[in-house]
Formats: structure tokens, C-alpha cells, sequence
């Protein structure tokens, strides 16, 4: 320390102490909340007093200690100012950003992106201990103390002044020339920041002198100014509402520049009154929702601030002007910007919110806002994170209520889960709740927002579709995880606790509501009923119920009495392996008769049924058992081919022993046998076809899918996806109806093979029967001793069988050789037709049933589609 | 229950593979040798009641009738754990007990005599069960009982029941050993006539090719007849698996068999098992896949028909049915069958359509398997016209020595002529030449050519 004495008996160290006094003094508010700033200033102070190439150490720290008079001339003053500040501070402690980087730094961002670094003190400015006095003072000091931080003093001096305001016309300069696209860009600067000065007139503002060779006192203006914050008129300054700004009495003899800086000031008063209307006309709007109110009170406790700030400068004039000082040392209009800055800004980020949430509310609301929180500019990123907190507070109180409790509190439609009150329990889970896509706040991911409906949706599908209260596990425990408040929401950038908290919520919601469904619902059991009953999985009972149907379905399908079915319908579950099926299932187990079109026997509109509700009916929804109900009939024709050939084959076989004795009919029997075993070959194949390629590999897979399902939708999903699959490789899609035309076609050939059939055996047993009784009678006659037959009468049965034969054989083979004929030509066409089908699976169907490439080399035309569908399945 | 089935075994033979196909089934469905439910086996969906009915006790009995005209083999089920599964009533042992003798025109005699007592119990266990499908007939074709008593009542069965299924598993002789029997000829020819014409589906299991699997494949240098009969059991329970458990196809002996017999008389099956093991040995270790399994089966040695396969190129495969069994991703079932036709494993016939048919079926949960994957083929191919071209063979170096014919000469059937001999001998050559009209493309016409030559009644 510098021992030199000196004149005033001061020495350095002294007056470094007063120094530090005057700073500590002043900031010691600050200091209370911002021990960083006390440590940097400590540092300073450090600094400071170990600076050995401080020359005039003394004099730098008089002048210092003189700088720090001028900010208070009196202890009054003084007083004042300090109060400003604590104002000030304690107004902006309500953002947490740093308070010391709001003056200067917002300046800097913004005529850094003009000028360069050539403001980079006001940067800087912020880590100065002096710029926590307040916003007034600290313009000017943190400059000076800036130099301090990085380099020695002596710059200091010539800087004091000059520096802030080059920054100033600067920022200023800035301001008009991109006047218009700021506007655009950021909406920062309100339309109504009328500046239009020019560097000739802030050249001539700068001097202070000026300010005191106006006609009128500066305090009038002052109060003027003060009114015109306030939005009121005053005695100069008015507004107009033609131009929608105010205006200073053109009369009155205000200098220009001082006219500039008026209206530069007036412009806090403007984006204020724009703020409070906005406020006022929305807090009577009932409708208006409460993140809407929220907004309003956020808007509100800004407003409040800012009239604290009013209420300090009115103060401080009306002291000012009580004692008369007016010596150019208190309150005047250039303070009054520099002080204003700050509050200018908030207010212009206010008003920005106010115009871009204009005609919104909600989630929507929350949205705008949002969008905002990209500011570049920290300070003015505080504050729009501090307001969107307070509004999105009720967005997530009703969210967490949502997501625990399933009630939906939205009286104004704000929340992006909407609920309609008109549906019915067995829709709730489709239809009920939806997303409102407008009102997803920007912070919430579209997954995340839908799976919060989803969690909701689940508890309230539980309570009232399942009737299931049990509490979730693990719930208590999520309830009691620490949460923070709706700002966990908005940070879901820099932390996942929200999207962590939610994603276990809507898991554990989830699986608890699967776990009822499989348990108490007993899903799996309904999902392969429907598989053993309507896709046929449980063949002893169909086959028996076919067997026992068959006379029914015969008749026409208007003589059907569902009694009788249903009775047919108990039998065969009596007496296969149905009957060790729950009776829960039986129960639901039922015929069905579909539309009747003229002309239709019992085979084309009978069909089981599979009653279901409550809460599997979500899952199998009517549209869902129409497909069911859809497959079932194409699955039940293709069971009816395959005992119908059955039925054929089985004829053949007895009727090749019986027939044995009419040799003549062997050609005709063989070329049955071979248009039957060609049948028999294509309906098996059909039938494979469906097992594997349709129900198997469908099946597996909805298995494995509603194994890792999650949630309730993943498991409908699955099972649309699988009927769907189903449909479209039954043939039964929109796409696929000329083939399956073409295999009606077959079916139907196959009913005519066996009729045609049918009627041959027929003549031939009947011939049989002749030929028996001939031989009885001849064998009756040998017994009795007589002569067996006359030759007349084994003439007579000679011509009988020759032209039984005549009529027999050659007409039987003629339509056998018609329907081969007709019927390969059918499966030649079927082949073509789902070879070129485009759905790759049917691929397989035609691979079956040409395996050994019979059709192939049959019929060269073929050979085209099929080797382009070998080769496509090559790549499968 | 509907589409029951009963189960015959005829003789010495049908007997001991009947028993150890009921001891299979018994393990399968969770069944005690008492015939009570095990209680691990309560909650099955299998079909018990295709072969068993639940007596009054319920008890499971088998619908199974025993047949034997001599008590050693009957005898010896009678002492054995079994012996209060069979419904004591269904068990018919011959009076003097003295066989058939080995001789076919015994057995069919005696079959004659005792035709009354015979059909009594068959007809009383018919008229039990609600819809009966058919019956199956256990026998060999060698012997006397099983091969005389088994063509008089393959020809009965067809009288009474004409629209009843009839599918018999027939042990052909061991044709690498000496036989004992020297009448096996005109036994097995006499025996096979009966097959053809009154048979609906004959599975054939040649003993030659039975003897060989257990020597080559499962190492055991001198096969006793248990063994064998083991991998019959294996057989004749696998191939009614998809009738004992229901599933979307298969579920009635009909379908099962009339997707493999295109035509009438072309209704003689060989039969195919992979992986084969005995109780005594540990498989081998190794993954088996579907394909594996399928491409194992279409190998000659794993067949249980001796048939001399590169001989004559052109016997084809008239139909395949593939039932296979354990855990099986159904997705692989349509890449193995790609795999097969690129590979050209299979042969089939010239004139129709023709393929795989492949038939998952669910295993015993109560019965412990190495295997993964296990599956059994039932194949109708053309070269088993070998094996009754063997028997032709055998017959006429007889017959032309008129060797042994005193013995059934003194049966009715012969006593007059030997015009069965000849006319048998007609019907096993046509079926051969069937058989053989089946590998060409011209057998679409083949009965119309026939027909003249046919006339013969």
C-alpha cells in the first residue's frame, strides 16, 4: 500500500477504503443476493491496491471516489437512487439472469451484430461490481471500471464519457437503419419507437448544456414524460391516435434533440398502454381460460414492477422539485433513458407476447410464447421463460391430473386432450378422447403429448369401461417422485426428468391396464376363441358341426330356423373337445344367419358368432367381427370343398369295389378318380395355403406383438394388422375380387364334378341292382330245378346292358371330359391371375399349387407370369 | 365323440405292435397303464376319445379288439402292466389255441368258423362309438392269424360297414433273413390281394427295411422285436396325431388319407421318421430345423420300405404328406418346400399335380423328447410296386414247384381248385402294373386300355 500523504491528508489507502465503502455501500443490496458479484468485486479491490504501475494511484482513486459523489449529490438523492436500484433489483430478481447483464449487455447484442466488437466493453460491463448500483448509474461506471478489469486506468479517463455514448448512437444508429426489419424479425422494437434522429442531433443531446437552454424546465417535461409512462397525457406530450404514438406539442419550445429524446422515452408509455389494455380487456373475459389468466397475471405482475418504477421516479421528481434543486445533478430526461432502458426492454418483450398472443389461448398460447424462448438475448430469455412458467402452470396441473387421476378439468378447451362427453362406454377408447393439435404446447414432443392421452385415457378406460379401481403399482411412489413444478416441462432440452417422469407414468398405466385386461378380461382366452371358432382352429368341432349342418344347409336359406341352428350349434360342442372350453366362451358362441339373397341355400348365409363386450369390445370392435364374420364364411366354403371332396373320394372308393363287376365302367371311374384327385390336390393346397401362409404366420405373429405390447393400442393395432392380413390374403380385399371370383368359379365346378358324379353312381348302382335281382331270379330258378333263363329273356338282358352301357359311358365321359376341360382351364386362369397379383404373399399360394409344375408344362403361356413370380419370390 | 376309430389287431404280429402303439398313445395323452387319467394330464385339449371311450369308472379304453387264434402273445399282455387297459370282453383268443398254423388258408378258415363270435364284439364296439370313421388293422402278412383272419375280415368289414374306412398297418417279411415261415409267399400274396381290393389305405412297414433302420441307424447289430416295434409305435401314433389333436386341417382320417391316394388302388403308403432314436441312446446334439427335417426324410435310408430306389429312374412320388412335430416356425415351412423344388429332391408323378403336404401337429406335452423338431412322412411312391414284385417273384418259384400246396388244399377255399392262387396272382400284377402306368404321363388313359384285360368276373 501507498504510504504518500497528501494534501488532504488522504492517503491512497484511505481513500481506497472510501472507495470501496461508497461502492460496498451502495451495493450491498446486491451483494446479499450475489456473492459472485462480491467476489469479483473482491478481486477488483485486490487488484486495484497490488496495481505496482499505478502511477497516480492517489489521483485515480480521488477521481474515482469523486466519480462516485456525482451519482448522489445529496444523501437524498442518494437515498433515492438507492431506492431505484433496490427497486430495480428486487424487479429483476424476478427473472433468475444475471441483473448486472442487463443494461449494457442487450445494447451490446444488438450493435455488436452491427458494429463488430467495437462494444465489446459493454459486454464486459457486467462483471463490474459498479453496475449493480443500478441501471441509471451503471452505464456510465461500468465503463470506466471495465478498462479496470482488463487493463490499467489510465484510458479510463478519456473513455468515461465518450464510451457510452458511441455505444448509444450506436445501438441507436442501429435502430433506424434496420428499424423495419427488427420489427420483422424479432418484434422486439415496437412499431411506435418513433427515433427518428439523426447523428447531428445525439451529437448536439450529448452535451448536457443544452438541456438547460430549453423554454421549458426540464422537470415539467420530466413530469410530463412520467405521465406520459403512465399513459396519460400530458401538458406537452399527448397522445395521438391518428398516429397512433405520442406526440409533443409541436408549440412548445422543446429542442429537437430533446423532442427526440422524448419521444424515445414516450415509447415506454405506449408499449405499457398497449400491455394494459391487452391485460385489462382479457381479465374480464371469462372464456378468456385460465392459461389465458395466467398470462394476464404474469403480464400483471410485470405491470406492477413497472409501476414501482413510476412510482420511485415520481417520487424522486416530486423531492426534486419540493427542494428545488435543480442543478443538473438530479433526475433528468438523458437519466431517465438510461434508467428506462431496462424496463423498455421487458416491456417491449411484453408487448411482443401481447401481439403474437393475440386471439390465442390454451395450449396454443403456451405455444407462442415458447416459440420465444430461442431468444438469443439471455435477459430478455429470462423473462419469457419466467412468464411462460407462470403460464403453462395450469397447463400442467391439468396435466398431472390428467395423467394421475384421469379427470379432465378443461372448462375453456385449453388442454390438447379433448373429451367428448356423447360417447358411449364402448367406444370411450377410440373415440373419446382425441388430441387438440392446436393446443399441444411447442415444449411437448407430438409423441409425448400422445401418450399422455394415452396414460389418461387408460385410467379412465379402467375405471369405467374395465370397472377395475385397484390402485396402479407403483403409482404412489411416481406421485411421490420429486417433481418440479412446470418448468420441468419447459427445459425438457437440458433435462429429461419430465419426459423420464412420463414415460414411467404412462408405462406403468399401461401395463396395469393390459394386466387387467389379461386377467380379469381374460383377452388371450376371447383372442383364440376367436381363433378355434370363427378362423376354424378347433377342426373336431367344425368338421362335426359341418357333419351335422349339412342337411340343414342344403335347404333354401329361408327355411333356416335359428333355433334348430342353435340346438345343432350345443350338439357339436357336446360332443367334441369345445366342451372342455370355458363356458364363459361357449356362452358367447352363437349362429348367425347373414343377409338373405334370393336364391341362397343355408351354406352361403350361415355363420357362427362370437358375443362380445365390455372391455374387450375395444379390441374386437363391431368392424372387427364383421372381419371376423367375413373370414369365417370364406374359410367355412373352403372347409365345405374339402368335405366334399372328401365325401367324393370316399364314393370313389367304395364304388370302385361295388363297380368292379362292370368292367366297361373302369375308363369312366378312372377318369373321376383323376379330375377328383386334381380337386383334391388343389382345395388341400388352398387349404395349406390358409393354414400356414394366412393363419400360421399371422397368428405368430400377432402373438409376439401383443406380448411386447406396451399399450392397449399397440395390441389393436396388432390385431388390425393381423386381420387385415387375413382379409387380403383370403382374397377378400377390393383388389383381389376377380380371383376370388375365379375360385368361386372352382368351388362351384366342384359341386357340379360332384353331382355329375353322383348321378353316374346312381345309374350304375341301379344297374347293379338290375343285374343282382336278374341273377336271383336265375339262381331261384336253377334251385327250383327249372331252366335258369329262357334265351329270350337273356337276350332281353344282353340289349338291356348294351344299352345301358351305350347311354352311360360315352354321355358320363363326354361331361367328365367337359368339366376336366372347364376346370383346368379355371385353375390355368386362377394360376395367372394370382401370379400377377401384386401382393407377394398369394405367391406362395400358386407355388403350392403347382409345385411340381404340372400346370406349367401344361400350358406354355404360363410359363411367363410364372417364372416372373419364381423369381420375384427369390428375392423374398 | 364323432369319428372314432377301432383298432383291430390280428395275430401274433398286429398284436405286438398294437400293444405297443396303446402304450405310446397311453403315454401321450397322460393315460396310466390302468387306463386313469394321470393328474398332470387334466387340462389337455388332446382328443382322447378317437381311440379311447371313458367307461362308466372313467376309465380310458382303448377301442381296440384282439385277435389271436393262438394265447402266447395275447398272454403275454395279459401279464403285463397293460393288462386292465383292454376292455376284457374285446380280447378273443381261439378256443384250442393252436394257431393258424403259418398258414394263411388256416387262419382264413378258422376267421370263417368263428366269423359269428368275431363280429359280435366288432359290431358291439361299432355300435358304441357315435359317428365311427373306420377301423385300423394291425397284422403281418406273412403268418397264418394275421394274414388269413386278416383278409377274411378285411372282406367282412367291407360287407358290414361299406362306407366305413378300412386302413390297415401291415408288416411285410423280412426278405434279408431266412424266413421260418416257407409258406410266406403264397401267404403274403393271398394276404395282399386282400389289401388292394379291400384295404382303403395300407401302410406298409417292411420289415427288411425295419431291420436295416435299427442296424444302420440306430447301431443296434441285432434288433429284437421290441425295438422294432418301437419304431412302429412311433409311427402308427405319429400319423394320428393331427387326429388327436385338432387343429385347422387333418382332423379326420379321410382327409388325412385322401390327399395321399389319388386313385383307388394306388393305395399302398411307405413311411419315413426323422430323428430316430431308441429309449437307450442319447441324440446327437445338433439344431434340427424344418428343412432339415424334411430333406432327412426324402433320404431312401430313412424310409421304412425297402425299395431298390436308383433302379429304375422314373418311380416318382405320387403324393407326400409331411407331418411334423415340435417347435416349428411356420414361416419355414413354405422356404424348406422353395428349397426342395430348387434342389429337385423330390420326383413327382408326370400327370397331375402333386406336392408336399406338410402338416404341423402339436407334440405330447407328457412325453420328453431330445428333438426339436421330429417329423414323419407318409409317401405314396410308384417303386413300392417293388416290394409286390418281389412277392410275385417269390410266389412263382413256389408255385412252380407246386411246393407246400397240401396244406391249403385241405382248407375250403382250395379244396376245389387253386383258381385264388392264379386269381390273386392276376390282382397283385395288375396293382404292380398300375403301379408302374403311374410313372408315365399316359396313365391319364391307362384304365381305359385296361379295361378289356379287366374282365375277368
Amino acid at each position: 500500500m501507498s504510504s504518500r500523504l497528501t494534501g488532504d491528508g488522504n492517503t491512497a489507502g484511505s481513500l481506497l477504503q472510501k472507495l470501496c465503502c461508497k461502492l460496498t455501500g451502495l451495493c450491498d443490496v446486491v451483494r446479499r443476493g450475489r456473492e459472485d458479484d462480491a467476489a469479483s468485486f473482491a478481486e477488483l479491490h485486490r487488484k486495484l491496491q497490488s496495481q505496482g504501475v499505478l502511477k497516480n494511484r492517489w489521483a485515480i482513486l480521488h477521481l474515482l471516489l469523486s466519480l462516485c459523489g456525482t451519482g448522489q449529490v445529496t444523501p437524498r438523492s442518494f437515498l433515492g437512487s438507492s431506492l431505484f436500484g433496490h427497486h430495480l433489483t428486487s424487479h429483476v430478481t424476478s427473472t433468475p439472469f444475471n441483473p448486472p447483464q442487463r443494461d449494457l449487455a442487450a445494447t451490446g447484442s444488438l450493435s455488436e451484430t452491427v458494429t463488430g466488437g467495437t462494444t465489446g466493453a459493454g459486454y464486459l460491463s457486467h462483471q463490474s461490481p459498479a453496475t449493480n448500483i443500478s441501471s441509471g448509474i451503471s452505464s456510465i461506471r461500468g465503463n470506466s471500471s471495465v478498462e479496470g478489469l482488463t487493463s490499467v486506468p489510465q484510458t479510463f479517463v478519456p473513455s468515461t464519457l465518450g464510451l457510452p455514448q458511441t455505444s448509444w448512437r450506436d445501438t441507436q444508429s442501429y435502430k433506424v437503419d434496420s428499424k423495419t426489419s427488427l420489427k420483422e424479425e424479432t418484434a422486439i422494437v415496437p412499431r411506435s419507437s418513433r427515433m427518428i434522429a439523426t447523428q447531428q442531433q445525439l451529437k448536439a443531446l450529448s452535451h448536457r448544456g443544452e438541456n438547460t437552454s430549453c423554454e421549458i424546465p426540464e422537470w415539467e417535461l420530466l413530469k410530463d414524460v412520467i405521465y406520459a409512462f403512465q399513459g396519460i397525457d400530458g401538458k406537452w406530450i399527448k397522445f395521438d391516435s391518428t398516429r397512433d404514438g405520442y406526440r409533443i406539442d409541436y408549440k412548445a419550445g422543446i429542442p429537437k434533440a430533446t423532442r427526440h429524446l422524448i419521444s424515445k422515452l414516450a415509447e415506454c408509455g405506449w408499449l405499457y398502454n398497449k400491455v394494459r389494455i391487452y391485460v385489462e380487456s382479457r381479465s374480464a373475459d371469462k372464456a378468456f381460460g385460465l392459461v389465458g389468466q395466467s398470462f394476464c397475471a404474469a403480464l400483471h405482475e410485470e405491470l406492477t414492477e413497472y409501476y414501482r418504477l413510476i412510482a420511485v421516479l415520481e417520487a424522486q421528481l416530486q423531492q426534486e422539485q419540493d427542494q428545488g434543486i435543480s442543478d443538473g445533478e438530479g433526475l433528468t430526461l438523458r437519466r431517465l433513458v438510461v434508467w428506462t432502458f431496462d424496463p423498455l426492454l421487458r416491456l417491449k418483450t411484453l408487448a411482443a407476447l401481447v401481439d403474437i398472443c393475440k386471439g390465442k389461448k390454451g395450449g396454443a398460447l403456451a405455444s407462442s410464447i415458447f416459440s420465444y424462448m430461442q431468444h438469443g438475448d439471455p435477459y430478455v430469455r429470462g423473462l419469457i421463460k419466467h412468464t411462460l412458467t407462470l403460464v403453462s402452470q395450469p397447463i400442467y396441473a391439468t396435466l398431472m391430473r390428467w395423467v394421475y387421476d384421469g379427470e379432465l378439468e378443461d372448462t375453456y378447451h385449453e388442454f390438447f386432450v379433448a373429451s367428448d362427453p356423447t360417447v358411449k362406454n364402448d367406444r370411450l377408447w377410440h373415440d373419446k378422447y382425441s388430441l387438440r393439435k392446436s393446443m399441444i404446447p411447442s415444449f411437448l414432443s407430438f409423441d409425448q403429448a400422445g401418450r399422455i392421452l394415452l396414460t389418461g385415457k387408460s385410467i379412465n378406460f379402467l375405471r369405467q369401461v374395465c370397472q377395475n379401481r385397484t390402485p396402479i403399482k407403483d403409482r404412489e411412489s411416481a406421485m411421490a417422485l420429486n417433481m418440479k413444478d412446470a418448468e420441468s416441462m419447459l427445459v425438457q432440452d437440458l433435462e429429461t426428468s419430465f419426459q423420464k417422469h412420463m414415460d414411467a407414468v404412462y408405462s406403468q398405466t399401461s401395463l396395469h391396464l393390459l394386466e387387467v385386461l389379461h386377467t380379469q378380461y381374460k383377452f388371450m382366452d376371447h383372442l383364440k376363441a376367436m381363433r378355434r371358432y370363427l378362423l376354424l382352429g378347433q377342426g373336431d368341432f367344425i368338421r362335426h358341426l359341418m357333419d351335422l349342418l349339412e342337411e340343414d344347409l342344403a335347404k333354401p336359406a329361408t327355411n333356416l330356423y335359428l333355433h334348430n341352428l342353435n340346438g345343432i350349434l350345443e350338439t357339436a360342442i357336446r360332443a367334441t373337445n369345445a366342451q372342455y372350453d370355458d363356458a364363459d366362451i361357449l356362452k358367447r358362441l352363437d349362429v348367425r344367419l347373414l343377409e338373405v339373397s334370393p336364391g341362397d341355400t343355408g351354406w352361403d348365409v350361415f355363420s357362427l358368432d362370437y358375443h362380445v363386450d365390455g372391455p374387450i369390445r375395444t379390441v374386437f370392435t363391431p368392424e372387427c367381427m364383421i372381419m371376423y364374420l367375413r373370414v369365417f364364411n370364406f374359410l367355412w366354403r373352403a372347409k365345405r370343398m374339402e368335405y366334399i371332396l372328401a365325401l367324393i373320394w370316399k364314393n370313389q372308393i367304395s364304388h370302385a369295389r361295388w363297380l368292379k363287376s362292370i368292367p366297361e365302367l373302369s375308363g369312366v371311374l378312372h377318369q373321376c378318380h383323376l379330375l377328383g384327385c386334381e380337386m383334391v390336390h388343389f382345395i388341400q393346397q388352398v387349404q395349406y395355403y390358409i393354414n400356414f401362409e394366412v393363419l400360421e404366420c399371422s397368428w405368430d405373429e400377432l402373438l409376439r406383438k401383443v406380448r411386447e405390447a406396451r399399450d392397449l393400442d399397440h395390441i389393436i393395432a396388432a390385431h388390425q394388422v393381423f386381420l387385415d392380413m387375413i382379409l387380403c390374403r383370403c382374397l377378400l380385399d377390393e383388389k383381389s375380387r376377380d380371383i376370388l371370383t375365379q375360385l368361386r368359379t372352382i368351388f362351384d365346378l366342384i359341386i357340379q364334378f360332384e353331382s355329375a358324379q353322383d348321378k353316374f353312381y346312381q345309374a350304375a348302382n341301379e344297374e347293379l341292382e338290375v343285374r343282382r335281382r336278374y341273377e336271383q331270379i336265375r339262381q331261384k330258378r336253377t334251385n327250383q330245378g327249372e331252366w335258369a333263363v329262357t334265351d329270350a329273356e337273356e337276350q332281353e338282358e344282353k340289349e338291356r346292358i348294351t344299352t345301358f352301357l351305350r347311354n352311360i359311358i360315352p354321355s358320363t365321359r363326354a361331361q367328365m371330359t367337359v368339366l376336366a376341360q372347364s376346370y383346368n382351364d379355371m385353375v390355368q386362369r386362377f394360376l395367372i391371375m394370382v401370379a400377377a397379383h401384386p401382393d407377394v404373399s398369394l405367391g406362395f399360394l400358386s407355388f403350392r399349387l403347382d409345385f411340381n409344375q404340372h400346370y406349367k408344362v401344361k400350358e406354355p403361356n404360363m410359363r411367363s407370369p410364372l417364372m416372373s413370380l419364381q423369381q420375384r419370390m427369390h428375392h423374398v | 365323440m364323432p369319428r372314432e376309430i377301432i383298432t383291430l389287431q390280428l395275430g401274433q404280429c398286429g398284436n405286438q405292435i398294437g400293444m405297443e402303439f396303446w402304450k405310446q398313445l397311453c403315454l401321450e395323452h397322460g393315460i396310466s397303464p390302468e387306463g386313469i387319467l394321470e393328474e398332470f394330464a387334466t387340462e389337455g385339449t388332446d382328443r382322447k376319445d378317437v381311440f379311447f371311450y371313458q367307461a362308466d369308472d372313467e376309465h380310458y379304453i382303448p377301442r381296440s379288439v384282439l385277435l389271436d387264434l393262438e394265447p402266447r402273445v395275447i398272454n403275454s399282455i395279459m401279464n403285463s402292466p397293460y393288462a386292465n387297459l383292454y376292455n376284457p370282453e374285446n380280447i378273443y383268443l381261439s378256443k384250442h389255441g393252436g394257431g393258424a398254423g403259418n398258414n394263411w388258408a388256416s387262419g382264413y378258415s378258422q376267421a370263417e368258423r368263428l366269423y359269428d363270435e368275431i363280429f359280435d364284439i366288432i359290431d358291439r364296439e361299432a355300435d358304441g362309438s357315435d359317428s365311427l370313421e373306420g377301423f385300423v388293422i394291425c397284422h403281418s402278412i406273412a403268418g397264418g392269424t394275421g394274414s388269413g383272419m386278416g383278409s377274411y375280415i378285411l372282406e367282412r368289414l367291407n360287407d358290414r360297414f361299406p362306407k366305413k374306412l378300412i386302413q390297415t398297418y401291415s408288416v411285410f417279411p423280412n426278405v434279408d433273413e431266412i424266413s421260418d415261415v416257407v409258406v410266406q409267399p403264397y401267404n403274403s400274396l393271398l394276404t395282399l390281394t386282400r389289401l388292394t381290393q379291400n384295404a382303403d389305405c395300407v401302410v406298409v412297414l417292411d420289415n427288411t427295411a425295419l431291420n436295416r433302420i435299427a442296424a444302420d441307424r440306430l447301431h443296434i447289430e441285432t434288433p429284437t422285436f421290441a425295438q422294432v416295434n418301437q419304431l412302429v409305435s412311433t409311427v402308427m401314433s405319429t400319423s394320428t396325431t393331427t387326429l388327436r389333436y385338432p387343429g385347422y386341417m387333418n382332423n379326420d382320417l379321410i382327409g388325412l388319407i385322401a390327399s395321399l391316394i389319388p386313385t383307388p388302388r394306388l393305395h399302398f403308403l411307405m413311411t419315413g421318421y426323422t430323428p430316430l432314436t431308441t429309449d437307450s441312446q442319447v441324440a446327437n446334439v445338433r439344431k434340427t430345423t424344418v428343412l432339415d427335417v424334411m430333406r432327412r426324410l426324402l433320404q431312401p435310408k430313412n424310409m421304412m420300405v425297402s425299395t431298390p430306389v436308383h433302379r429304375q429312374a422314373n418311380h416318382c412320388y405320387i403324393s407326400i404328406l409331411n407331418i411334423i412335430q415340435g417347435e416349428v416356425d411356420p414361416t419355414q415351412v413354405h422356404k424348406s418346400l422353395q428349397r426342395i423344388r430348387e434342389r429337385k429332391l423330390a420326383q413327382f408323378i408326370p400327370w397331375g399335380p402333386a406336392s408336399i403336404q406338410v402338416a404341423l401337429s402339436r407334440k405330447s406335452p407328457y412325453v420328453q423328447t431330445s428333438h426339436r423338431v421330429s417329423g414323419l412322412m407318409l409317401a405314396n411312391h410308384t417303386s413300392i410296386s417293388h416290394l409286390f414284385e418281389r412277392i410275385l417273384r417269390q410266389y412263382d418259384k413256389l408255385r412252380k414247384r407246386e411246393a407246400f400246396m397240401d396244406q391249403f388244399k385241405k382248407e375250403n377255399i382250395f379244396r376245389e381248385n387253386l383258381d385264388e392262387f392264379d386269381n390273386c396272382r392276376e390282382t397283385v400284377q395288375h396293382l404292380v402294373d398300375e403301379y408302374q402306368a403311374a410313372t408315365r404321363r399316359d396313365y391319364l388313359s391307362w384304365g381305359t386300355q385296361q379295361a378289356p384285360s379287366a374282365d375277368r368276373i
